[in-house]
């Protein structure tokens, strides 16, 4: 290869089709081996959209992140979530290790206000990660929270319908998240570097252990006793 | 010493305020003195404000640019004394005098009318024949003192700076209250905004020059006839900075509502504090530690309401829905809550939570068909019961039995069945 070339194929703006890019923005450990594997660059990119997409909520998607989310905090970095759909119970996070004074909850009224809200947080470069639950309609709001991203150089996850997965998307990375049993199900859509191959499943902590011997057929056997404790699987 | 003298020419429909000139003009130097009584001027010390501001002519350039928007036609000079360049700016407006040697020569050239003398001592030097300063200077002094008596000849030494001639500073009160009357009445609020710049101006001047800085002010917008509206500004960090005052604002200003015409603005500072010490930024755009943060919050806080941007605390209470309550007010962390050293450490997430990290908010009931609860299908319970009994004094008392269940889609949720009579199951939470 003649050496001009090489030093050419070193840039880090420079992608070879082959290979999984080698993400300029920096980017955060998601805690999940098999995810950092996959992700350009290894982890979470910062400065960029990120968009996570399921067909129904509580697909584990907290869970998710919450081993960047309590690494964030611990460091004293503050972490926004715009719109939360519901009631953050606060035992639960600091129990999986975030710690609550970094947290901060935006809730906007006007509908011109969710979209302020998420760029204004964006923006600040000393917001580390934004988490959105917004309705994104218009067009051009996604190119415009993309850049905002871009400015301010956090985290930027935002919580998308899985109907969105056919429209087109600034954002570099799109991952479909769906249920698996007592597994989560991550689907990368698209991600800079070459398609991914097929789907993975996380391993996420859970309050239980799921009954693999009946995956789905949920409605026999006998109802559950009052007042008889059983013991919590460990 | 450097001194700068200004005499301001203020627009013929707005009221001549010395004091927002003053404020105004201490952003930059703090040594300002007022020489209202008859001779209409201001003179503001430079000399130790040069290093900050990057030299004499980016001062001068900023000082120029306050003055064209509060009093256009103004006219200034700048001399080594204070008396020199209030003359000087009379005599030959505009003109800058560095150092001893060009203010003695300007001094030379400036015509007698410019000294703006008691018309005795005018019609004497008059009648000597004598125009121009340089005129007077040539001749000795003491027989001039004989003549014309020492004041004047004590006038002649403080200008080209024989003596000493110390000043009276401008007191710069320890309340901020200015008001501005508007030009035509305004009916949207955010068009106040162009006025509420310029009283911003006056504060930051007022509030650099006490070396001061402020966590609340109070907006009080008058619509004649005694009535008012109030829109106090609450910081979550003491501030200074215009700009910061002015983002905050202006979000403020686009939620309000004017119930009738504005005619007034009128801003008040009660309280003000010291300045934290800061050195200046590093790199340009790159606020110090936590004030971008703050910045954030303020304005969203303006937006949203106070409700809008909350804070979150566990609330000892067995009880789920009382468990977590909104941290309002502190939205900014103390630095001192940053712990360094278990920053990096990566914590083991407890391998079983037991609690979701989704409330649902209040509960929802579930059909019960054949004994168990209904959630888009039938759910299946894994865990449980866990018993919760609480509140029993205060009127809110549950007795609930929890379960960890798993429904169609296969996801966690978190339900409980109410024993008592009425009761039934309810979905709480969400193991999203």
């Amino acid at each position: 290869m003649i050496p001009a070339l090489a030093d050419v194929l070193q840039r880090p703006d420079i992608w070879r089709g082959d290979a999984i890019v080698v993400s300029p923005a920096p980017t955060l450990s998601s805690g999940f081996a098999e995810l950092d594997a996959e992700l350009p660059g290894g982890g979470w990119p910062c400065g960029q959209l990120i968009e996570l997409l399921q067909q129904h909520e509580a697909t584990g998607e907290l869970t998710l992140l919450i081993p960047l989310l309590a690494r964030l905090t611990r460091r004293g970095q503050t972490v926004v979530l715009v719109a939360p759909p519901h009631r953050v119970n606060a035992p639960a996070w600091a129990g999986a290790g975030v710690k609550l004074d970094f947290l901060r909850l935006l809730f906007p009224q006007k509908p011109s206000d969710f979209l302020w809200a998420s760029l204004a947080a964006l923006r600040c470069p000393e917001v580390a990660a934004t988490l959105m639950w917004i309705d994104v309609r218009i067009a051009n709001s996604l190119r415009r929270i993309h850049l905002a991203a871009g400015e301010g150089g956090g985290c930027a996850f935002l919580f998308r319908p899985l109907s969105a997965a056919t429209e087109a998307s600034p954002a570099p990375l799109r991952i479909q998240l769906e249920t698996a049993a007592g597994t989560l199900r991550v689907v990368l859509l698209k991600r800079r570097g070459p398609p991914a191959r097929r789907p993975f499943e996380l391993v996420l902590p859970r309050p239980a252990i799921y009954p693999h011997e009946l995956p789905h057929a949920l409605a026999g056997g006998p109802p559950p006793v009052p007042g008889q404790r059983h013991s919590l699987v460990a | 010493m450097l001194w700068l003298a200004v005499l301001p020419q203020f627009p013929a429909n707005a009221t001549p305020s010395w004091p927002e000139l003053a404020f105004r003009l201490g952003r930059y130097s703090p040594r300002v003195n007022l020489l209202s009584a008859g001779a209409g001027a201001l003179r503001l010390e430079l000399a130790s404000s040069l290093r900050l501001f990057g030299g004499l002519e980016p001062l001068l350039e900023r000082i120029r640019d306050d003055l064209a928007e509060l009093c256009p036609d103004s006219i200034w000079a700048v001399a080594v004394t204070p008396l020199a360049a209030l003359w000087i700016a009379r005599g030959q407006p505009g003109t800058i005098c560095p150092d001893q040697a060009t203010t003695r020569s300007v001094l030379m050239k400036i015509a007698l009318s410019a000294l703006d003398l008691s018309p005795e001592i005018a019609l004497r030097l008059t009648s000597f024949g004598l125009r121009r300063l340089g005129e007077v200077l040539v001749l000795p002094r003491a027989s001039l003192g004989a003549r014309l008596g020492q004041p004047f000849v004590l006038d002649l030494a403080r200008a080209l700076g024989e003596i000493e001639d110390p000043q009276t500073w401008f007191l710069f009160p320890e309340r901020f209250d200015q008001n501005l009357e508007l030009p035509a009445p305004v009916e949207a609020a955010p068009v106040l905004m162009f006025a509420a710049r310029r009283l911003i101006a006056a504060l930051s001047g007022w509030l650099v020059a006490r070396n001061a800085a402020v966590c609340e002010i109070d907006w009080i917008i008058t619509h004649g006839s005694g009535q008012q509206t109030i829109l106090p500004l609450r910081f979550s960090r003491a501030v200074y900075a215009a700009p910061r005052i002015e983002r905050v604002l202006k979000e403020s200003l686009e939620r309000l509502i004017l119930a009738a015409p504005a005619l007034g603005l009128r801003l008040i500072a009660e309280h003000s504090e010291v300045r934290d010490a800061q050195s200046a930024v590093l790199f340009d755009g790159m606020p110090a530690g936590g004030e971008a943060l703050a910045e954030l919050m303020d304005r969203l806080v303006a937006r949203l309401g106070v409700n809008g941007v909350q804070g979150l605390r566990c609330h000892p209470d067995y009880r789920p829905e009382f468990a977590s309550r909104p941290a309002l007010g502190k939205t900014v962390a103390t630095p001192a809550a940053k712990s360094g050293t278990d920053g990096e450490t990566e914590m083991a997430l407890p391998r079983h939570p037991s609690r979701p990290l989704w409330l649902i908010d209040p509960p929802e009931a579930l059909r019960d068909y054949a004994g168990k609860p209904q959630h888009d299908g039938p759910l299946r319970l894994l865990s449980g019961p866990e018993r919760i009994e609480s509140g029993w004094w205060d009127g809110q008392e549950v007795r609930r039995d929890y379960f960890v269940a798993v429904d169609r889609h296969a996801r966690w949720l978190w339900v409980f069945r109410d024993p008592r009579p009425g009761g039934g199951w309810f979905l709480q939470g969400l193991f999203s």
